[in-house]
Order: C-alpha cells, then sequence, then structure tokens
C-alpha cells in the first residue's frame, strides 16, 4: 500500500470515527451517505491544499451540525413526553401529586437540615472556628463549658488556635429611655469578638482594659436594640445607659444581624479576677479561632497536653477532666442533629415509597403502551431511543413533580417552624438557598431514574410478535411485568411498616414523656421572673424585706392560693457543683454534682411537692442558711438504709472547706432540671442574705394565665421598677421543654400517614390492575361455577399476602432503623412489643381495605361478558 | 402546513434539485459548479438540511434510480415535491423583491 493510500484510509477512518459525534439515529439513516459524499469530495481534490480544505470544511460541518441534531431530536422527544403524560392526564396528575409530595417532604426536611447542620454560621471563614469545652471522662455528653483559669492559661499557651475568648449568656434590664426592658444579654471577653471576626460599625470592642477586674464598666450594643431603642442616634457612643445594677458607657453597635451567642442584644465586658475562680467551675462557654491548616483534632490533643500540665501545677485541681475543640458549627446544632438525621432517613424512606408508587403507575401505564412501543420499534425506533423516550418521560414528570414539591417545601417551612415554641437561634436561617434549590434538582433527578427505571426497561425489551399479537387492550407484559409491580407493593408495605414503627415510638415516648408523674402540680402554676433594681433590694435585709412583700401582695390577691420565690422555675437549666458527704472524703476527680435551687418558704406547697420526711424551710432560716432540703433519690443515693434528716454535706473543691450544710427535710422527687431521665439530683437551700430569688411561682384556683396581669398591676404597684419577664405557666414551660420531641412526633406521624396512603394507594391500584387483567380468567371460574365469595377471597388473599410479605420485611428494617431513635425515646425502648404489635394490625387493617375494593369488583364479573370481551 | 423559513443553504439546495433529482454528492457538486465554488456546502450541512426538507416534505427520497446508466445501487436520490416547488418559487420571489427594493434605494445597480 502506498503511503498516499495509508494517509487516505486513515483519514477515511477518522471521518468515520467523527460521525459518532452524531445520534444514532441520525448516524443510522444518513451516515453512509454522508461518509460516501465524503469520500466524493476527498478524491476529488489533488492538492494538500485542497485535501486540507476538504477536511476542515468537514470537521467543522459535523462539529456545528451534530450538536444540533442531538438537541433537535431531545426536543421532539420532550414535545412527545409532553403529548403523552398530556394523553394519560390521569395517571399523570396522580404521578405528580405523589412525587410533589414526597419530593416536598423530603426537600422541607432537606431545609431544616440545612439551616440546622449544613449552613455555615454567619461570621468570618466559619469553617475555622470552635468551642473549647472541658468535659468529665464519665460523661462526655454533659458538660459544655470551661472554667476561667483554665480558659486563661489555654489562650495565653495554645499555638495551634488563636483568639480563645470566654462568654456566658443572660439577660439584663434596661431602664433608661423608656419602659424598663429586658434583653438578652452577653458577657463576653474581648477575644471573643475577634475570634468571630466582626467589626463593629460605630465605636469598638472590647479592650485587655474593659475586661480586666475592675475595669470600667462599658457596653456594646446590636443594631438592632440601637434602632429600635434609641432611634439609631449617632451620638450613642460615650453615653452612660443605666442596666442591671450599673450605668454602663456605650463603646460600640455590633452590624445588624450579629446576635452571638443565639440571640444577644447586648454585650458587657467579663471582668472576673481568674485567679479568684475555681479550676473546677465550669461556668462559661469559649470559642477559638483555629490558625490556618489546623485541624480540630490537632487543636484537640494540643489543648489535651496543656490541661495535663495545668493539672500538674496545681494538683488539687485535678478532676481528670478532659478538653476538646468542637467545630462550632457542631457544637451549636449538637441538641438537634439525632433528630435531623432521624427525619432525613424517614423521610428518605417516604421517598422511596413515593418511587415505587409511581413505579407501580408507570408499570401499568407501560403495559398499556406495550403495543405502542412495538409498532414504535418497528417502524424502526432503537430500543436505546425508546429508552430514551420514557427515561425523558421520567425525568419531565420528575422535575414537574420536584418544582411542585420544592413549592410545597417553601411553604412548608414556615409552618413547621409554628410548631416550635421556642425563640431560635438567630444563626439559624431556613430560608431556601442554592444548597437546598441543588438538592431539590437532585433529588428530583435521581427520584426520576430510581422510579422510571423500571417500567422504561420494562416496556422498551418488548417483544415485538407477542405486544402485537397481545393487541393494546391486553397487553400486561406477563410475569415479569407482574412480579414487577408484586415486587414494588411490597416494598411499599416494607418501608411504610418501617416509619410507622418509627413513628409509634416516637408518639409513644412523647406521651410517656408527657404523662409521666412530675413530682409536681404544673396545672395551675404561673412563673414569672422579677427584674429588680439592684441598687434598690441588694441581696440582704431590703432583697428578703421585697421578696417578703411580694410574697404577700401576690398572695392576696383573689384567684391566687399561694406564691414563693426560688432562683430556678422547673425545666430549666440550673448551677450545679460537686459536693462532699460529711465522713465519706472523695478523690477531686470522683466527686458527684449536685444542682442548686434557693428557694423561699412556700415553694414546695406553690409546686404541690409533697414532704416526705423532716421539714420545710421558714422564714426564719433566713438566717441559718446552711441547711438543705434534698430530694428522695438524692437520700436514697446517698444514705440507702438511714434517715437523711440530720446528715450533713459540703459542696465545692474540698480545698475551700465550705461550710457544711445539715440536711432538714426530704421532698418527693420531681423533674426539676428536665423531663427526661438523667440530669442531676437536686438540693434545696433557703434564701438568704447572700442570694435574694428573683423567679416567682404563683398557683392559682383557676387558669394561671387569666392571673398575669392582675399580678403585674399589683407588683407595679409595690415598684413600677421590678420589670417582669419570663412569663409563663408551667405547662407552657413543659410545652417548651418538650417542643422537640412533640416535633419528631409530629413529623414521624405525618411521614408515616403519608406513607401508609401511598402504599395502600399502591395495594389497590396494583389489585384493581390485577382484576382488569384477569376478567376474562375470572368469568371463566365463575362460569365453572366458582362463587363469587370464592373470586373474592382468592384476590383478598392476594392483597393480604403481599401485604404481609411486606410487614415481614418492614419489622425486620424497623427493628434496625429504629435504633436511631434510642437517644431520642423516652422510657420506651426501640422494641417497644406495643408499638409492634400495633402498628402491623393499622397496617393489615389498611391493606384489608385496599384489597377489599378490587376484589368485591372482581366478584360482580359477569361471565357471559367477561368472555366475549376478549 | 406551518411557514417553512428557507435559510441560504437550503435554498441552494432546493434550487439544484429543481432541473433534475440528485443524489447528495451530485447536490453538493451542483451548487458547487453553479455558484463557481462560492457556496461550498459540508456534508453535515447538506444531510442535516435534507433531513428537514424530508421531514418538512419539500423534498422526497426516489424508491427508483432515475438513471440506471450511471447509478450507484447504494446511493440515495432526491426530488423536489409540488410543496417544495412553490417554497422555492416563494422564496424566489422575495429576494426578488428585497433585491428591488436595494435597487431602488441605490444598494445594488440597476439592471441593465
Amino acid at each position: 500500500m502506498t503511503s498516499a493510500r495509508k494517509r487516505e484510509t486513515g483519514i477515511l477512518r477518522l471521518y468515520r470515527t467523527c460521525l459518532g459525534l452524531y445520534p444514532a439515529e441520525f448516524r443510522e439513516e444518513y451516515g453512509r451517505e454522508l461518509y460516501m459524499v465524503f469520500v466524493d469530495r476527498w478524491r476529488e481534490v489533488q492538492s494538500p491544499l485542497g485535501m486540507a480544505r476538504v477536511w476542515l470544511e468537514s470537521l467543522h460541518g459535523i462539529l456545528h451540525e451534530a450538536p444540533k441534531e442531538h438537541l433537535h431530536m431531545i426536543l421532539q422527544d420532550f414535545r412527545y413526553a409532553l403529548r403523552i403524560l398530556r394523553k394519560d392526564a390521569t395517571i399523570t396528575v396522580a404521578a405528580l401529586a405523589i412525587l410533589a409530595l414526597g419530593i416536598g417532604a423530603t426537600t422541607l426536611v432537606f431545609s431544616l437540615a440545612n439551616g440546622l447542620l449544613l449552613r455555615p454560621l454567619p461570621y468570618a471563614d466559619p469553617a475555622r472556628l470552635v468551642a473549647v469545652e472541658e468535659y468529665s471522662p464519665k460523661d462526655p455528653n454533659e458538660s459544655r463549658q470551661i472554667s476561667f483559669p483554665n480558659a486563661v492559661d489555654f489562650a495565653a499557651r495554645a499555638t495551634l488556635i488563636q483568639d480563645l475568648g470566654v462568654f456566658s449568656g443572660g439577660s439584663t434590664v434596661l431602664r433608661s429611655d423608656g419602659e424598663a426592658e429586658t434583653v438578652i444579654a452577653c458577657v463576653a471577653s474581648d477575644r471573643v469578638f475577634r475570634a468571630l471576626g466582626v467589626a463593629p460599625i460605630l465605636g469598638r470592642t472590647f479592650t485587655r482594659e474593659d475586661t480586666a477586674p475592675g475595669g470600667p464598666k462599658t457596653v456594646i450594643l446590636s443594631e438592632g436594640l440601637w434602632a429600635r431603642r434609641y432611634g439609631r442616634d449617632p451620638q450613642i457612643l460615650g453615653k452612660g445607659l443605666p442596666m442591671g445594677s450599673a450605668t454602663r458607657t456605650v463603646i460600640g453597635v455590633m452590624p445588624a444581624g450579629f446576635h452571638f451567642p443565639d440571640r444577644a442584644e447586648l454585650w458587657v465586658p467579663i471582668q472576673n479576677d481568674p485567679a479568684k475562680s475555681a479550676r473546677t467551675d465550669y461556668f462559661l462557654s469559649a470559642i477559638a479561632r483555629l490558625k490556618p491548616g489546623v485541624t480540630e483534632y490537632r487543636a484537640t490533643s494540643e489543648l489535651g497536653a496543656l490541661l495535663d500540665q495545668i493539672h500538674r501545677e496545681n494538683p488539687a485541681a485535678n478532676n481528670n477532666w478532659l478538653v476538646r475543640a468542637t467545630p462550632l458549627r457542631i457544637w451549636e446544632a449538637e441538641g438537634y442533629r439525632k433528630q435531623v438525621i432521624a427525619l432525613l432517613v424517614a423521610v428518605g424512606l417516604l421517598l422511596a415509597i413515593a418511587c415505587a408508587n409511581v413505579s407501580n403507575l408507570l408499570l401499568v401505564k407501560a403495559s398499556a403502551r406495550s403495543r405502542e412501543m412495538a409498532v414504535r420499534s418497528a417502524m424502526g425506533a432503537s430500543r436505546r431511543r425508546l429508552l430514551r423516550q420514557l427515561t425523558l418521560e421520567s425525568v419531565v414528570l420528575g422535575l414537574v413533580g420536584g418544582a411542585l414539591g420544592s413549592g410545597l417545601a417553601y411553604l412548608g417551612v414556615p409552618a413547621l417552624l409554628s410548631l416550635i415554641p421556642i425563640e431560635l437561634p438567630r444563626w439559624m436561617s431556613f430560608a431556601p438557598d442554592w444548597r437546598v434549590l441543588l438538592f431539590a434538582i437532585g433529588v428530583s433527578f435521581v427520584t426520576s431514574l430510581a422510579f422510571g427505571l423500571a417500567p422504561a426497561v420494562g416496556s422498551s425489551g418488548v417483544d415485538l410478535t407477542t405486544a402485537l399479537k397481545e393487541g393494546g387492550r391486553t397487553g400486561s407484559g406477563g410475569q415479569r411485568q407482574r412480579f414487577l409491580r408484586n415486587a414494588m407493593v411490597v416494598g411499599e408495605v416494607a418501608l411504610s411498616m418501617i416509619l410507622l414503627a418509627g413513628a409509634g415510638l416516637a408518639v409513644r415516648s412523647f406521651y410517656a414523656m408527657r404523662s409521666q408523674t412530675l413530682g409536681y402540680s404544673p396545672e395551675h402554676v404561673l412563673s414569672l421572673q422579677l427584674a429588680y433594681p439592684p441598687a434598690r433590694y441588694p441581696d440582704g435585709p431590703k432583697g428578703r424585706m421585697m421578696v417578703q412583700r411580694l410574697t404577700e401582695e401576690v398572695s392576696a390577691l383573689p384567684g391566687v392560693n399561694s406564691a414563693a420565690f426560688t432562683t430556678g422555675v422547673p425545666l430549666h437549666d440550673g448551677w450545679s457543683r460537686i459536693y462532699t458527704v460529711e465522713g465519706r472524703p472523695r478523690d477531686l476527680k470522683d466527686m458527684p454534682f449536685v444542682n442548686h435551687v434557693v428557694i423561699a418558704p412556700g415553694y414546695f406547697r406553690t409546686l404541690g411537692i409533697r414532704m416526705i420526711e423532716g421539714r420545710d424551710f421558714t422564714e426564719s432560716d433566713f438566717d441559718q442558711p446552711h441547711i438543705l432540703v434534698v430530694t428522695q433519690a438524692f437520700a436514697r443515693e446517698n444514705w440507702p438504709n438511714e434517715s437523711a434528716v440530720g446528715k450533713r454535706l459540703r459542696f465545692g473543691p474540698p480545698v475551700r472547706n465550705e461550710p457544711w450544710h445539715t440536711i432538714v427535710g426530704v421532698v418527693a422527687d420531681n423533674r426539676h432540671e428536665q423531663l427526661k431521665q438523667g440530669g442531676r439530683p437536686v438540693v434545696y437551700l433557703p434564701y438568704n442574705a447572700d442570694i435574694t430569688p428573683a423567679s416567682m411561682l404563683i398557683s392559682a384556683t383557676g387558669d394561671p394565665a387569666k392571673m398575669a396581669s392582675s399580678i403585674r398591676t399589683r407588683i407595679a404597684a409595690f415598684d413600677h421598677d421590678i420589670a417582669i419577664t419570663h412569663v409563663f405557666t408551667l405547662p407552657q414551660l413543659i410545652e417548651r421543654a418538650s417542643w422537640q420531641d412533640r416535633f419528631l412526633a409530629v413529623l414521624l406521624m405525618a411521614f408515616a400517614a403519608l406513607a401508609l396512603t401511598l402504599a395502600a394507594v399502591g395495594l389497590y391500584a396494583s389489585l384493581s390492575y390485577t382484576v382488569s387483567l384477569e376478567t376474562r380468567e375470572i368469568g371463566i371460574r365463575m362460569a365453572l361455577g366458582a362463587s363469587a365469595s370464592s373470586v373474592q377471597s382468592l384476590l383478598l388473599r392476594q392483597g393480604v399476602l403481599l401485604a404481609v410479605a411486606g410487614l415481614g420485611i418492614g419489622i425486620v428494617g424497623a427493628l434496625g432503623l429504629t435504633r436511631l431513635l434510642r437517644s431520642q425515646l423516652f422510657e420506651i425502648s426501640p422494641m417497644d412489643p406495643i408499638t409492634y404489635v400495633v402498628t402491623p394490625l393499622i397496617l393489615m387493617a389498611v391493606a384489608a381495605v385496599a384489597a377489599f375494593a378490587p376484589a368485591r369488583r372482581a366478584t360482580r364479573v359477569d361471565p357471559v361478558i367477561a368472555l366475549r370481551w376478549e | 402546513m406551518r411557514p417553512f423559513t428557507l435559510s441560504r443553504d437550503t435554498f441552494h439546495i432546493l434550487v439544484a434539485l429543481a432541473g433534475c433529482d440528485r443524489h447528495g454528492y451530485s447536490i453538493l457538486q451542483e451548487i458547487d459548479e453553479r455558484t463557481r465554488g462560492e457556496v461550498r456546502l459540508s456534508p453535515s450541512t447538506l444531510y442535516s438540511a435534507i433531513k428537514r426538507l424530508l421531514a418538512e416534505g419539500l423534498i422526497e427520497e426516489l424508491d427508483e434510480r432515475p438513471d440506471p446508466e450511471h447509478d450507484d445501487e447504494r446511493r440515495r436520490y432526491y426530488r423536489l415535491t409540488r410543496d417544495g416547488k412553490r417554497a422555492a418559487i416563494e422564496e424566489a420571489r422575495k429576494l426578488e423583491k428585497l433585491l428591488a427594493d436595494a435597487r431602488a434605494t441605490g444598494l445594488a445597480p440597476k439592471r441593465a
């Protein structure tokens, strides 16, 4: 072969390869022609220049035309898909409704997950922010805090983190320029602002001088507070604002949207002296910024080494505690993560059910279309083209369903948020963003492929002769299609079972929690917090006078049974300290924690907490405060076989040698700190010259909420500078404390109900279709003497069999998956027998109902008509 | 039938087919010769246009070969349909009108 000839063969082969850029259909139709024309052209030129020109022209032609052909073909298929979808309007609408619900619910839950777990926090370079917390190796999930002197040492010595700052949330009362108002405040060190990388819009943030013990009384305002209360006064800097117990000078205003932590509206500098604070008192939170390239693991191991060093230098403070740096994102979302994951799994199952359901619809439709497919195939459409056509139909369905679903999710977010009775931290934002959008599109695509695949493969591979012979009417697609349909139904029932079990557990747990014995009677109790001017009522006789007078005045109101002051209303995190029982010294690292509540006489009566042994506090205990009332559980734990009354214990680390407290009474156990199990035991101390409690509990004869205004009036009459905040009835507090469990239960219930409906519809549709296919067979049976009831029971049996198969698989799956809920469940095992008896029964009942209608229809088949039908 | 706008290339193909039925390469040659090489269609452009003209019914594929003597068994021949002829005439008229307008405004030389 000459080299010219070789070159020609090469070029021709190359051209043929390039033709591969065309869609297969076009290539099959015109590929040979194109090639021949190219060959003609090529052979007609002689000069290399001419050859180059022909080659470039031809290549340019392909590159220019091939994409257009692809687009053209897709548009054509798309138009065809729309026509088909319009033609089968019923199926299309049903499929769209199911998809919209499935994708909508999924996108909705994803929006929650996005807001809670994914969306970056609104601070500079948020991925480098960490929370630093110390914790006991005994319960690593308990502490989220740090001790002040340790924080100072970490900040000074750590090389892998920078700007370790400490803060603590709280509230303060503003008294100038208008009504007294309680605002959410934060005590923070100077480095908090540096760590967050946020600059004020006015003035400055704190400096070392501000945060020195005895330093100047300064304050930073949030933009919102500055606008709301001070009308954006540009001269605000340098002004003195009376708040809390002091007048503070405004030194800065933070930008809009900055509310660290959670919902803070103003910041005051921390001015504690770290040297005077115990290394084992954990009352601050800490954040820091990782240096570039440092992981939280490396930071944690450095901090751990530093803590060891601190413990070596201060052996008396060595309690074996550990320290860790946790990404701030994870630290903030800690209380929500497990529930969000459980919801994501649940909604994923729901989506799978929706897919199976739509798939089933399309399978039915595909059987009816097998003739169409055969005809198109006979007319030269390749299997690939048919497959693409069917896939495109699914994708159109999926995308339209996804768009509808995204709309539902968009509307659903506010509805979901309205289920939440508490004020969420400001960093949580559930507005749709690109992640949600991308997710919705992705889910729609994946969903389309998931539900479209089986029907598409099934019907594009249809056997020509059978399909044409069978005719459109009974083109059942045979055994394989039937198997597929049944498999879908079984799958739907199984997934529904898992969801039902999860929902059942969540609901049972919620009711168990809400119907438990609380140890107090919340029904008629109102709680409120007072913010009194500290200068007017300093701790001591003046504070005592206020507590006594207000208790008397409020108790005297008509409709009030009793009233009492306390430092902590039920279901609020308390202040806990370590303690030692007299005669049983323990090593610092083994010392347990107990929660302190300081109360005025009347507290137990107001809450209806039973006195078991000993006595309640009296007014005279004010002057001899080293006494205690403990709960039964605490007494039993420490003195299992004897009375606790008369025993003594002491708070704080041994080195501090605090005074001994004598137990004078024992009260019934009660859920003071949290509704769920766990939590620390509680001991009660009498109010005294060191502490003036500021929360008030009022027991009313009727609806406590209705008492609020008369109580307000009475307190204002006593002193109108006392601000009243946090007015809640105890049932409201319980509601607020259990909203996450209710939220989980409500959502899981909704998903389970949807799942059940979809599964029932799936079962119903599948059996109905079977009946319509087997009309002839049923007719023959009946003509041969089968009774209507035997035909009916045959079909019922078929439905029940499918349901039972699904149930079996579902129960196994549920036993595996509901373990995810374990940590969320209250006194209910993930294998709760009642749930596993009741939910399958519900499912079976629904399945029987769904199977009944088609079975009944079958009995009405008239043999004569049925036989003529064929 | 919805109006079909003829591109310049498509019009060239219709014109090439106006005289006699042709196969693809012959269409290209005809255009080439008639325009003295000024208009050169690539095979790709040609067959994309042919596909569309067939779909629109402006041309049709022949079942039998018109010129058995010089025929190549494998080639497909195309013929202008009545609709195709009408469309080509319509297009020619439009071009004529456009040319007349151009002349009237002095953009093109007056006819000799």
